[in-house]
């Protein structure tokens, strides 16, 4: 009875997004607002429908009706509440309608805050928004059906969740990706609905930015977010390794942050209104990509989804919106190229365009690698594949460019500045960053390549420090306390301060990623109770395992290891296995020791070998790992910084927005 | 590198012909940059890419070559063997399809610790290379389990 309704609520907003687009092509026809109003509400509609849909599939999940084939497939009775409600989202087609109710709110919340704001491209952007609405809307409805019945017998239990994924890290991980994804398509809608209507003045930038900057801090979270839970529960010590499913969230990220720098000529400068325009719908042209990717098993990935028939509706959608969005871009060329140019190579605007290069450099190989297997067996016959060493040698170099000129860009002048200015600018920190250098080879490290990321970060880290120091006195030259000059500083400029937080983090993750990708040590060995093993300056002491029952059907195997950091003791690691004995499925724990320097984290190899005197373990030191954490959140509050909204530039929107509403309200193409 | 400009009344600049011609050559530098970079990064670190009964079709070519090879595992074929304190070996057969398994391909993976996943019906890619008699030595960190990312059990193809 739920599920029917349920299908039948998913069926309406199909129908609601459908009745969407239609009547928004008549409104704009004939330039009637009552249409457009209408065609609104319809694909406002589709949220509220939606999330009723998304209420009867938890309920369905929470009553465990293994009737309904998803329930059956991702949940079971011993799953604990919060584990059955996140299972909206823990198989293809539950993720699928989650993905339409984020996809539905993003529209909604777009639709009703823009309505008086952008009301000439509201026409065209309810159109755009819908035709991606209907296409996922229709997934949910007629390919993948998460109400539809297990034919024949009704199973006693489910299949439940496969307990490595009963992590936090897991459990949102996923749905920050699905509203960075989803979120993207926003842009997306303002940009080619500025394209149809031929409104191509600085107000979709001024819309889409914003809604960029959300959809890329979702984004942004969902790429930290499924590293950290790599790191903990996968073992292998490591927290990224350029798989194609990771690479099919990273692709759209570097062009929507390639976007997000180059927009600001745009607003400054009024320049590279074409490649915006470029970026934008790349960005969406890339999630849809990405979605294909991960969903239809073409590129081997060691993350394994359910194979079903959507690969091939994925491709042919991806096809129609390459072709709507480049008839479009085509159609309004003219009016996308600017009269301004570069005046000269050391100017902010080239500062920006340089990084754009970098990114769109990073943004191809990584694409190039990801696609290769298909590319090679186009051309070849045979299927060729690159792994990691491929992505680091390619990216490596262009990384540390990046870096560098995170340093040097907010340096530059609009126009044209002076090589001297930021010779003399640049010089100090230039060789305070070679004296750290000198210190790390003292201290014995040998690897050029890291010895160079390390002076570009300290260079750069260096330089955007004192931004935020030249700020600050400038303000306090007014009579500001510090405190009061910092906090000014940051609300009244929240975007570019906000920016040079971003790349405060994005140097202190780039600190923590050099540290443990060149400086980590691993090693391996079965010890006797009372034997140790060294590692850097640790020490551990294995002391024997004990054995108990935990939760439910779980046998716990759990090891004691003393750990002595040079020669002090510095506490006990207890490592375990736990192995769901209904199941078979053993889950590996590690247990680390977390320092500002570094991670000692132990495992042990195999569960099954674990005797009470005796077991193997594998332990890593992972120097400056925790680096790549707190840049993350560094990285994270940044974010919020930029998209917060300023109050008195909303004062302002808003009473531009009355005096525009006094104006005539409507114009058609 | 004198470079001249000139404004119009309004102030705008418009560009010698010879600035057009120094953006193209630009732009044509950094393509073949990127391009040397792509290629210069390929080169040794690609991988074929075969499943077992594809391996098997062309044995005598790959042999030594660097491959990247999926299967199944076969979960009764999982052998872990201490072999002394600091070695040990992990072994399992890999087939393309579980219901009905043709050529089984050993896997051997040294100081491997026996990932989580490797249980009967698990997809594995093994990054390695293979000798004459037909096992496939894994490369250190080169083995890799399909991680469930949903919760469901991918259906095995075949």
């Amino acid at each position: 009875m739920i599920a029917d309704l349920g299908f039948a609520v998913v069926l309406i907003a199909f129908l609601s997004a459908i009745y969407a687009a239609i009547v928004s092509v008549i409104g704009a026809r004939r330039n009637d607002e009552r249409w457009v109003a209408s065609a609104r509400n319809a694909a406002v509609a589709t949220f509220p429908l939606l999330l009723l849909a998304s209420g009867l599939l938890i309920t369905l999940l929470l009553q465990g009706d293994f009737s309904v084939d998803y329930v059956y497939q991702v949940s079971s009775r011993e799953m604990p509440t919060y584990l059955k409600v996140t299972a909206l989202w823990g198989g293809q087609a539950g993720g699928l309608l989650f993905w339409n109710l984020l996809l539905a709110a993003f529209t909604a919340t777009a639709m009703l805050r823009k309505w008086d704001d952008q009301r000439p491209l509201m026409p065209y952007a309810i159109l755009v928004a819908s035709l991606t609405q209907i296409f996922f809307i229709g997934l949910v409805a007629f390919v993948e059906n998460p109400f539809s019945r297990i034919p024949g017998l009704i199973p006693a239990d489910g299949r439940g969740l496969n307990p490595l994924l009963r992590h936090p890290g897991m459990i949102i991980h996923p749905p920050m990706l699905y509203l960075g994804f989803t979120g993207f398509t926003i842009p997306y809608v303002f940009a080619m609905a500025a394209l149809i209507s031929g409104k191509l003045d600085e107000g979709w930038i001024r819309t889409t930015r914003r809604w960029t900057l959300v959809a890329w801090l979702f984004l942004s979270l969902g790429l930290i977010l499924g590293g950290r839970w790599a790191y903990d529960v996968l073992g292998w010590g490591g927290y990224w390794a350029w798989d194609p499913v990771e690479n099919a969230s990273f692709i759209p990220w570097l062009s929507g942050t390639a976007f997000l720098h180059s927009v600001i000529i745009q607003e400054k400068r009024n320049m590279f209104k074409g490649w915006n325009m470029f970026l934008v719908i790349a960005t969406y042209l890339l999630v849809i990509l990405g979605t294909f990717i991960v969903r239809s098993g073409v590129i081997s990935s060691v993350h394994s989804f359910a194979q079903s028939e959507i690969g091939p509706l994925f491709f042919g959608f991806l096809g129609l919106m390459i072709i709507f969005s480049v008839y479009w871009v085509v159609h309004r060329w003219d009016e996308l190229s600017t009269e301004n140019r570069l005046e000269s190579l050391l100017s902010r605007e080239a500062a920006f365009l340089f990084n754009n290069f970098v990114f769109i450099g990073i943004l191809v190989a990584t694409l190039w690698g990801t696609l290769y297997p298909i590319i090679s067996e186009l051309f070849t016959n045979e299927k060729v594949t690159v792994g990691p060493p491929f992505y680091n040698k390619v990216n490596g170099p262009l990384f540390v460019l990046l870096l560098l000129l995170m340093g040097i860009a907010p340096l530059t002048m609009w126009y044209r500045s002076s090589a001297q200015r930021i010779g003399m600018a640049i010089r100090w920190p230039a060789l305070a960053a070679l004296v750290v250098v000198g210190a790390l080879i003292a201290f014995g490290i040998d690897s050029w390549a890291a010895l160079l990321g390390l002076w570009v970060v300290t260079f750069s880290l260096i330089l955007t420090v004192i931004e935020f120091v030249k700020g600050v006195r400038a303000r306090m030259k007014r009579g500001e306390s510090p405190w009061a000059a910092f906090s000014n500083l940051m609300a009244r400029n929240r975007r570019r301060y906000g920016g040079y937080w971003i790349h405060l983090g994005v140097l202190v993750m780039a600190f923590g990623i050099i540290g443990s990708y060149f400086f980590q040590q691993e090693t391996q060995i079965r010890l006797r109770a009372g034997e140790s093993l060294s590692l850097g300056t640790y020490t551990m002491t294995f002391n024997g395992v004990r054995q108990y029952p935990g939760l439910d059907d779980l046998l716990i195997k759990e090891a004691n290891l003393s750990i002595t950091d040079n020669g002090r003791d510095v506490g006990t690691l207890t490592p375990r296995t736990e192995l769901y004995t209904r199941s078979g499925q053993p889950m590996t724990i590690p247990s680390l020791r977390s320092t500002i320097e570094e991670d000692f984290y132990v495992i042990m190899v195999n569960w099954e070998t674990v005797l009470a005197n005796e077991a193997t373990f594998r332990v890593f030191l992972n120097p400056l790992i925790n680096w790549v954490w707190a840049g993350g959140l560094i990285f994270v509050i940044g974010t919020l910084i930029a998209a917060w909204p300023s109050p008195a530039r909303e004062r302002v929107a808003a009473s531009a927005r009355r005096r525009i509403a006094l104006g005539p309200a409507l114009g058609g193409d | 590198m004198a470079q001249t400009t000139w404004t119009t009344e309004q102030g705008e600049l418009l560009q010698p012909r010879s600035s057009r011609l120094k953006y193209v050559v630009g732009g044509v530098l950094i393509v073949a940059a990127l391009a040397f970079l792509i290629i210069n990064a390929m080169s040794g670190n690609t991988q074929l890419y075969k499943t077992v009964d594809e391996f098997y079709a062309e044995q005598s070519r790959l042999v030594g070559r660097d491959l990247r090879v999926s299967g199944y595992v076969l979960g009764d074929s999982v052998e872990f063997i201490q072999i002394d304190a600091t070695t040990s070996r992990l072994e399992f057969d890999i087939v393309d399809d579980i219901r009905n398994p043709g050529q089984r391909l050993r896997i051997v993976a040294e100081n491997e610790p026996m990932p989580d996943l490797l249980q009967h019906e698990a997809q594995a890619l093994v990054e390695g290379h293979a000798d004459a008699n037909g096992v496939f030595y894994a490369n250190s960190g080169g083995l890799f389990l399909k991680c469930p990312t949903r919760y469901e059990e991918a259906a095995p193809t075949g």
